[in-house]
């Protein structure tokens, strides 16, 4: 501890003002999910990785965070998936191309790519955990020589909540990854996979030394996972999972994400799962 | 380093010396039996013989509410809000309060550097006294003795005939300075002890809290505690904030602020779609009592508890810090002896 | 874009908060800018068949009550409950706690049966109430954030944590300190701890929080030096209809 009653703050920033970005495209994923383009000023990159987040904020509304979707390869703006489930998501649901919201960030650790590289990436998403995955995924596909296999495992609640759903049908005709859907409820129209996502574990053929998981999705599907995972002998070490939920301010001040000793939205949200064991509050 | 002595009839003339250079924030009577911190205006008003302030000089640096930027909605642009450094003395600060804001500095500087907290704190200068134990403070216990004086730029010990008055900095010489005081020669009389300890230092908390996690204290405090998250905003070392949007009435403009909150509030680990993750009152009580001497801790090595006893003090339902902890210790200790 | 139409209503209450709304003298132009006042019995004459947000004061206390807040419910987009009666049914439902025919002998003597009346009920044990003011009466700077929420067409937000934070927000003394016994540890904030800043204690007419720990609070109260009675009757003044199978 410092005796010095004096602290130098130079070094210090502007933590909680945003830079006004537009939105400059905007599609209806679902009656509850919309996919926003949003481009910065003067067209600036946002820096992200995969699995990062931003804090979007509209004035007299209030500040979120949100998962940027896009891929880092993809270059000039970058996208955001929102579920419409409060009040400032409410309000974005109605704003128009060309408006303007502000944007923090990019906030979090990401994924740590580098321990994906040349393994087998398996990815798990259940929901709207779709959506930070997707910006893996296509980081992987804009990158194809880096990684090995690259497997995809997605679950919604119904055919009708399915997310991306130009994208899906891509990576299911694309010979370079192994694509698995599912659906709890399918439609009369749904002719795919019906079952809870874990049920597409038991069947994946996976090198299990090679493979590398990395998990998101809502609370209740993480548990659930995880037993599918170690019953087909994935290695703890080799289980990563994102936690998208609780953060607030950002930057590790505010207090409000932080699950026993670890910042989500500092050591987070992407955890390696033999770290994610001892935060009791966790999962 | 020289000792002076500032006689108890001189006290009122030093704070006028120290007015004549910076403003000076002092402790002051605030209700019928209460001490708050205030700008002070008239020398004689400011008081150095207290227990403890409402609120510690945190409220000056890391404000309770606090406007970060006000927006114009017809435009959608922003203008942020001057951050002013406090430029000024702050008198009469007991040990336990400086470590305080010494803590908040490592949490606002570590990772991303706040600029709000850290430029309205760079110029302050402290000039700290001794205080009396009473029945709260158990800031002995953590590693903070009464008369304390690291950190401070002047420190003023409590004697018999007044204060034994020393510099520590350039700083606090320079605010001596003009102000003309016989040397001090006599003995310091041994401090006064404090009324309650946790009786084992922080590695052996640290040992202790890993195996307090599951421990039937939460529940039963629980029982007894109402939520109200006073313990919380009376914390020296509690920085955890919420920011909201407020729209003037004329709905053409507003601003966004932050305001203190706190984790034992229900309300804090609400998420979108009303999730409440931290839902049992236990669980809050686990993670604020965690936060002052694990979490932080492990990292730091330090508890994150001052000692001062506001918590305590202040909980209409008298729950207490140190009785929780020495709980933990108890049972831990017992059960290592039943294990062994 | 039109702008919102407003009803205004009342049912069992002294109409302290509707008087409140026109003490707005700063506001009540920008008020009325942002919104068509259309129905208001405390300052207009008719009524409309169609309401984009209904302000309704008051408990529901007789059957016609009932009907008439069906009537405005069916009508009206939004329903704003204003202050304590309208929200947890405030004073009123202090009779709750007797047996009705006894309350209504007592206030009406032999000529009961020509005044029907029920349990003081807040608005949402009969219908759906969107939002809250809170407070006995209703404050106004609440009701300004609900309003400016309402007409930019977000939720406004309920604050859910007792008055106790907003009294360390200002630093105040405690006034348990003065010896007080205080409801604020358990009523829920929003009123900026206006009772307890000129010192006077909280008498909880803002409604509990959610989740309350009303065991503990009793607890506190005897603790403090009620009599387990009077700590009850404290309880009751402003939150009888919340009390109901709590453990005395």
């Amino acid at each position: 501890m410092t005796n010095a009653s004096r602290t130098p703050s130079a070094e210090s920033r502007d933590l909680y003002l945003p830079v006004m970005a537009a939105i400059t495209d905007i599609r209806k994923m679902t009656e509850f999910e919309t996919l926003y383009e949003i481009t910065l000023p003067g067209g600036a990159e946002l820096g992200h990785q995969p699995g990062q987040f931003v804090e979007v904020s509209l004035f007299g509304m209030g500040e979120a965070p949100f998962s940027v979707s896009s891929s880092p390869t993809r270059k000039g703006s970058f996208e955001m998936g929102v579920r419409r489930v409060g009040m400032l998501t409410d309000v974005m649901d109605r704003m128009q191309l060309g408006e303007k919201i502000g944007v923090r960030g990019p906030f979090g650790n990401g994924v740590p790519v580098e321990k994906f590289k040349g393994k087998d990436v398996l990815i798990v998403a259940g929901g709207i955990g779709l959506v930070p995955m997707r910006s893996m995924i296509n980081y992987v596909l804009d990158n194809r020589g880096d990684f090995d296999r690259l497997i995809i495992c997605y679950g919604a609640r119904s055919d009708g909540e399915l997310l991306f759903t130009d994208e899906l049908k891509m990576w299911a005709d694309d010979p370079r990854v192994e694509f698995h859907v599912t659906v709890d409820h399918g439609s009369t129209a749904w002719t795919g996979h019906t079952g809870v996502i874990t049920t597409l574990i038991p069947g994946l053929d996976l090198d299990m030394p090679q493979t590398r998981v990395l998990v998101c999705g809502p609370p209740v599907m993480y548990r659930f996972v995880l037993l599918a995972l170690r019953s087909k002998g994935v290695a703890e070490e080799n289980i990563y999972m994102s936690l998208e939920r609780r953060m607030k301010c950002g930057v590790g001040k505010c207090g409000h994400c932080q699950i026993n000793s670890s910042y989500v939205c500092q050591d987070g949200p992407v955890y390696h799962y033999p770290d994610l064991k001892g935060l009791q509050e966790a999962l | 380093m020289v000792q002076y002595l500032l006689e108890d009839s001189r006290v009122v003339d030093f704070v006028s010396h120290l007015q004549a250079c910076k403003t000076v924030y002092a402790p002051h009577r605030k209700g019928t039996s209460s001490f708050a911190f205030a700008p002070v205006d008239d020398p004689t008003a400011v008081v150095l013989d207290y227990n403890r302030t409402l609120h510690s000089v945190k409220k000056y640096f890391l404000p309770p509410t606090e406007t970060l930027l006000s927006f114009d909605l017809r435009t959608n642009e922003f203008t942020e809000s001057e951050i002013v450094p406090c430029d000024a003395v702050f008198l009469g600060v007991h040990s336990y309060d400086l470590r305080a804001v010494h803590k908040l500095d490592h949490n606002f500087r570590q990772e991303n550097p706040e600029k709000n907290y850290l430029r309205r704190r760079e110029e302050a200068a402290f000039v700290g006294v001794s205080f009396e134990p009473d029945a709260f403070h158990f800031s002995g216990s953590v590693g903070i003795g009464s008369r304390d004086s690291s950190g401070f730029d002047v420190f003023l010990t409590r004697i018999a005939a007044g204060y034994i008055l020393t510099a520590h900095t350039p700083v606090g010489q320079e605010l001596v300075d003009g102000f003309v005081m016989p040397e001090y020669t006599g003995d310091l009389p041994v401090p006064p002890g404090f009324k309650q300890h946790i009786y084992v230092p922080q590695d052996k908390l640290s040992e202790v809290f890993e195996h307090s996690y599951r421990n039937d204290v939460w529940l039963e405090t629980a029982e007894k505690c109402v939520g109200c998250g006073t313990c919380n905003l009376v914390c020296p070392t509690c920085y955890c904030f919420n920011v909201e949007d407020t729209v003037e009435i004329t709905i053409d403009g507003g601003s966004r602020a932050r305001t203190w909150d706190g984790c034992m509030l229900r309300s804090f680990t609400e998420v979108a779609g009303g999730e409440v993750f931290r839902e049992e009152s236990a669980a809050r009580q686990r993670h604020r009592v965690y936060r002052k001497f694990k979490y932080i801790s492990d990292r730091t090595g330090e508890p994150w508890c001052v000692g001062c006893g506001r918590c305590n003090q202040a909980c209409t339902a008298g729950i207490s810090i140190v009785s929780i902890v020495n709980r933990l210790v108890n049972d831990y200790d017992r059960e290592v002896v039943e294990t062994a | 874009m039109a702008k919102p139409r407003v009803g205004i209503f009342d049912f069992t209450g002294c109409e302290g908060c509707e008087l409140n709304q026109l003490n707005f003298e700063d506001q009540l132009l920008d008020i009325l800018g942002h919104v068509d006042i259309v129905e208001w019995r405390e300052a207009m004459d008719g009524q409309v068949d169609e309401l984009d947000i209904a302000f309704v004061e008051g408990s529901l206390s007789t059957p016609e009550c009932i009907t008439r807040i069906h009537e405005i419910r069916r009508k009206s987009k939004v329903l704003v409950a204003l202050g304590a009666c309208a929200v947890q049914g405030g004073v009123n439902a202090m009779k709750n706690t007797r047996p009705i025919e006894e309350v209504r002998e007592e206030v009406y003597g032999d000529q009961k049966y020509l005044f029907p009346t029920l349990p003081a009920l807040p608005l949402s044990a009969v219908v759906k109430v969107d939002f809250a003011v809170r407070g006995c009466p209703m404050t106004q700077i609440e009701f300004l954030k609900v309003f400016t929420s309402l007409v930019m067409g977000k939720a406004p937000i309920e604050p859910d944590s007792a008055v106790c934070v907003e009294c360390k927000l200002k630093e105040n003394e405690c006034v348990v300190d003065k010896g007080m016994i205080c409801l604020g540890p358990i009523t829920r904030m929003g009123c900026g701890a206006r009772c307890p800043t000129f010192g006077q204690y909280c008498n909880g007419c803002r409604g509990l929080v959610s989740a309350p720990n009303i065991e503990g609070m009793q607890e506190i109260l005897v603790e403090k030096g009620l009599a387990m009675d009077e700590a009850w009757k404290r309880l009751q003044l402003y939150n009888a209809n919340q009390l109901e199978g709590v453990q005395r």
